[in-house]
C-alpha cells in the first residue's frame, strides 16, 4: 500500500520567490525576497529556510516597511544547517519565509525627538538597517561593532555622524577598538533609549557598561544573535 | 496541552467507530503525542515503535504520532510510524485513517488549508473529557518567543489565537455541567489575541468575559491559566483576576533565571525588573494569590554568582511552588550547540539548594494555613489509606481523613490541622458548592 502520509509539523507556510541576492562580502549576502503582503514592524524577524528543507532559522527584517519586498542581512555560518543552502540560492529560486514576529520594535509611543542609540555587532546590524530606513527623521547613533572595516554593510544607508564603526582588528574604521570601548569611553547618557543587537557576550558586556553608567534596564533593550 | 489534545484526538477516533482501550497489546490503532521539550520523552517514542512494528508481524496495527515533533524527527518518524500529522490537521485524520482501509463519512473529502485555517477546524473537535469535573480548554497554539533552550517554536509553529466565542462558549459549556477546575492552555496564554492584531480580544478581556460567566454561575468553579510569560503579564491581567470570584487566586509565572544575564542569553526577553513588577502588582492586587514558577538550573554558562541570584529571586518572590529542572540541551533548540559546561554534580548540588530554599517559602505559607478553613476541590483518593486528597484554589495539596469517594469532584471545606512544606493536613467540615454537578 502507497504511504501517502501528510507533511507533518509543517511549519513553513509559503514560498516567497527570490528577487535579488547582493553579495556583501565573501561569507554575507543580502537576500531580498518577495513580500507577498506580509506586514511587519522594523526590528521583526522571520523564520527562512530553503524550499525543500526541514529547517528554517530566525532572521531580522534589513529592509524597510514601506519597501514592496522584504530584505534580509544572511552570514553564512560554516556547517550551519540554513545560511549554506541559502547562499546557493540564486535570483528567481523560492525560500520558505514565515510570519514576522519578534519584540525588538521602537516603542511609537516615545516622543518624537527621542535619542536612541543603536548598538550592533555584525549582521546585528540589520534591525537598525530597518529601523532607519522605516522611520526618516529617527534621532540616533548607531555603533556598529565588526573586525574589519568591509564588514561596515550598507554604510552609507546612514547619515553621516550617525554611524560609528568600530573595527577591533584594523583601523579602518571611524574607531579602532570594540563598541564597548567606544562606549565606556563616550557615554550617552541616561535618558537614552539603547537598543544592543548581536551576539550574547557583547551583549552582557555592554549591559554591565550601561548599568555603571546609571542607564535603567528599562532603557535597555536587547536582541541576541545566537 | 497533550491532555487537552488528547481529550481532542480520541473524540475523532471514537467518532470513526473506534472504541477506547486501556490495553496497550489490545489496541489496533495505537498513537503518541509527543513532547518535545525533553529528549527524554523522544527516546521513548524510539523504544514504543520499535515495539509496535514488531508486532505488525502478528496482527493488523496502525501506528500515528503527533503533538511536538522537530523537523528532524519528523523525518525518522515518518519511516516508522503509518500516520505523522500536526496536531492542528486533526480534522483530517479521519482522510489519513482512509488510506489504510478504514473508510468513515468523515473521510471521504479532504480540504487543502493554511495552518492558521487548520488550526481553526481543530479546535472545533469537541473533546472528550477524561474527567467529569476538571477540563482544559485551549486557547491558543504555538509560540513567538524563541526562548533558546526550547524548541517549541520549531515544533509548534508561531502563535495562533482560538476564536474568543468558541472559548467562551466552551467555558460556558463546561460551567454548565458542574465542572469545577478549568485551565486555560497555550504555550504562551498571556499572548492571546496579539496574532490578530486588533481583530480580536486580548488575554485581560478574555478572562474578563469568562469571569462573567462565574457572575451568573450559580455554583463555585475555578478557571486557572497555564502558562503565562512574564513578557506579556501586564497590570490589567492581573487586575482583572482580582475582580471575579471564579478567576483562581493562583498564578503560575515562569522565571527560568533571577539573573538578567542568563534571561537575556535564554532569549527571554525580559529582564528581572520587569519580572518584579509583575509579582509586585500581583501581591498588591490579590494578595491572597498563591505564586508557582518555573526554573532551570545549570544552563550553558551559568555561573555561581548568577545561580545565587536565582536563589535570591526565588527568596524575594516566596513561590509556593517552583518546578526545577537541571538544564539539559534539546536538539532543535538554539542552545543546542552551545556546550553544556555546568558539571551534572553542580547541576545537582544547585537543584537541591534551590529545592530546600524552596521548602522554606512554600513551608511558611503552609504553617500559617493552620486552623483555617479552606474551600479543597477533591481529586482522588490519597496514597494513605483512609484519606481523600484535593486542591485549596491556591492549588496547595491538601488530604483529610474520609472514605466517601462520593465528594471526588466536589468542593468541600477543610480545616487545616497541620502542614509540610509541600502538603497539608486537614479535617472535612462540609461540602462547599452551593450545586451538585450533573
Amino acid at each position: 500500500m502507497q504511504k501517502e502520509v501528510p507533511v507533518a509539523n509543517k511549519i513553513k507556510t509559503d514560498l516567497h520567490e527570490i528577487l535579488q541576492i547582493r553579495h556583501l562580502t565573501d561569507s554575507t549576502f543580502v537576500l531580498r525576497i518577495e513580500r507577498k503582503g506580509l506586514t511587519f514592524q522594523a526590528g521583526q524577524h522571520v523564520c527562512v529556510g530553503p524550499p525543500n528543507g526541514i529547517h528554517t532559522r530566525e532572521y531580522s527584517i534589513y529592509s524597510a516597511e514601506q519597501d514592496d519586498y522584504l530584505e534580509i542581512l544572511v552570514k553564512e555560518v560554516e556547517n550551519g544547517l540554513v545560511s549554506p543552502s541559502l547562499k546557493k540560492l540564486k535570483s528567481g529560486g523560492f525560500v520558505v519565509v514565515e510570519e514576522p514576529v519578534g519584540y525588538f520594535t521602537i516603542n511609537k509611543a516615545l516622543p518624537k525627538n527621542q535619542k536612541y542609540v543603536f548598538i550592533a555587532s555584525g549582521t546585528g546590524i540589520s534591525p537598525f538597517h530597518s529601523f532607519v530606513l522605516s522611520t526618516p527623521g529617527l534621532n540616533y547613533t548607531l555603533l556598529h561593532g565588526v573586525r574589519h572595516g568591509d564588514e561596515a554593510y550598507d554604510a552609507d544607508a546612514y547619515e553621516a555622524g550617525r554611524y560609528v564603526l568600530c573595527t577591533s582588528r584594523d583601523d579602518s574604521g571611524n574607531y579602532k577598538g570594540r563598541v564597548t570601548q567606544y562606549l565606556k569611553k563616550h557615554p550617552f547618557g541616561t535618558d537614552v533609549h539603547y537598543y544592543l543587537c548581536g551576539n550574547c557576550n557583547m551583549i552582557h558586556d555592554v549591559y554591565d557598561i550601561l548599568e555603571e553608567q546609571g542607564v535603567s534596564t528599562d532603557n535597555i533593550h536587547a536582541e541576541v544573535y545566537f | 496541552m497533550n491532555q487537552s489534545d488528547s481529550e481532542r484526538v480520541r473524540r475523532v477516533l471514537e467518532g470513526m467507530g473506534a472504541q477506547w482501550t486501556d490495553s496497550e497489546e489490545e489496541a489496533g490503532i495505537i498513537g503518541i503525542l509527543a513532547c518535545s521539550v525533553r529528549q527524554k520523552a523522544i527516546d521513548k517514542v524510539y523504544s514504543k515503535i520499535s515495539a509496535w512494528n514488531r508486532r505488525k508481524d502478528r496482527q493488523n496495527l496502525i501506528t500515528f504520532i503527533s503533538g511536538c515533533i522537530l523537523p528532524a524527527d519528523k523525518e525518522k518518524f515518518l519511516k516508522l510510524f503509518d500516520i505523522v500529522f500536526a496536531m492542528r490537521e486533526l480534522p483530517q485524520f479521519p482522510q489519513m485513517m482512509a488510506h489504510y482501509g478504514i473508510t468513515t463519512p468523515a473521510g471521504l473529502e479532504r480540504d487543502n488549508l493554511n495552518p492558521k485555517e487548520e488550526m481553526s477546524f481543530f479546535w472545533k473537535v469537541k473533546p472528550k473529557y477524561n474527567s467529569n469535573f476538571e477540563a482544559f480548554v485551549p486557547i491558543q497554539n504555538g509560540c513567538d518567543k524563541f526562548c533558546s533552550f526550547c524548541a517549541v517554536p520549531y515544533t509548534r509553529g508561531r502563535e495562533v489565537s482560538r476564536p474568543s466565542a468558541e472559548i467562551v462558549n466552551e467555558v460556558q459549556s463546561l460551567v454548565n455541567k458542574g465542572y469545577k477546575s478549568i485551565t486555560l492552555l497555550g504555550q504562551n496564554v498571556n499572548s492571546y489575541g496579539l496574532d490578530k492584531k486588533g481583530k480580536e480580544i486580548n488575554f485581560a478581556q478574555l478572562l474578563e468575559a469568562i469571569g462573567e460567566i462565574g457572575v451568573k454561575s450559580s455554583h463555585r468553579f475555578w478557571v486557572y491559566f497555564t502558562s503565562p510569560h512574564p513578557r506579556d503579564m501586564g497590570r490589567e491581567v492581573i487586575e482583572v483576576i482580582a475582580r471575579y470570584d471564579c478567576l483562581a487566586k493562583q498564578i503560575h509565572l515562569p522565571l527560568q533565571s533571577g539573573d538578567d544575564k542568563v534571561l537575556i542569553r535564554m532569549n527571554r526577553k525580559h529582564s528581572l525588573k520587569k519580572y518584579r513588577e509583575s509579582v509586585e502588582a500581583i501581591r498588591e492586587l490579590i494578595p491572597q494569590a498563591t505564586l508557582f514558577t518555573d526554573i532551570i538550573v545549570g544552563f550553558s554558562g551559568e555561573t555561581d554568582e548568577q545561580f545565587q541570584n536565582t536563589r535570591k529571586a526565588l527568596k524575594e518572590f516566596d513561590y509556593n511552588m517552583a518546578y526545577i529542572a537541571m538544564y539539559s540541551r534539546r536538539p532543535g533548540a538554539t542552545s543546542y550547540s552551545w556546550p553544556d559546561d555546568v558539571e551534572l554534580a553542580t547541576k545537582k548540588q544547585r537543584l537541591a539548594v534551590l529545592s530546600e530554599d524552596l521548602a522554606g517559602t512554600a513551608g511558611a505559607y503552609n504553617a500559617q494555613m493552620v486552623d483555617k478553613v479552606f474551600p479543597v476541590l477533591v481529586r482522588d483518593k490519597d496514597r494513605k489509606s483512609g484519606y481523600l486528597s484535593g486542591q485549596t484554589e491556591g492549588k496547595i495539596t491538601v488530604r483529610f481523613a474520609s472514605e466517601d469517594n462520593a465528594l471526588i469532584g466536589q468542593i468541600v471545606d477543610v480545616r487545616i490541622t497541620s502542614a509540610g512544606n509541600f502538603s497539608v493536613e486537614g479535617e472535612l467540615l462540609e461540602v462547599s458548592a452551593l450545586m451538585d454537578r450533573e
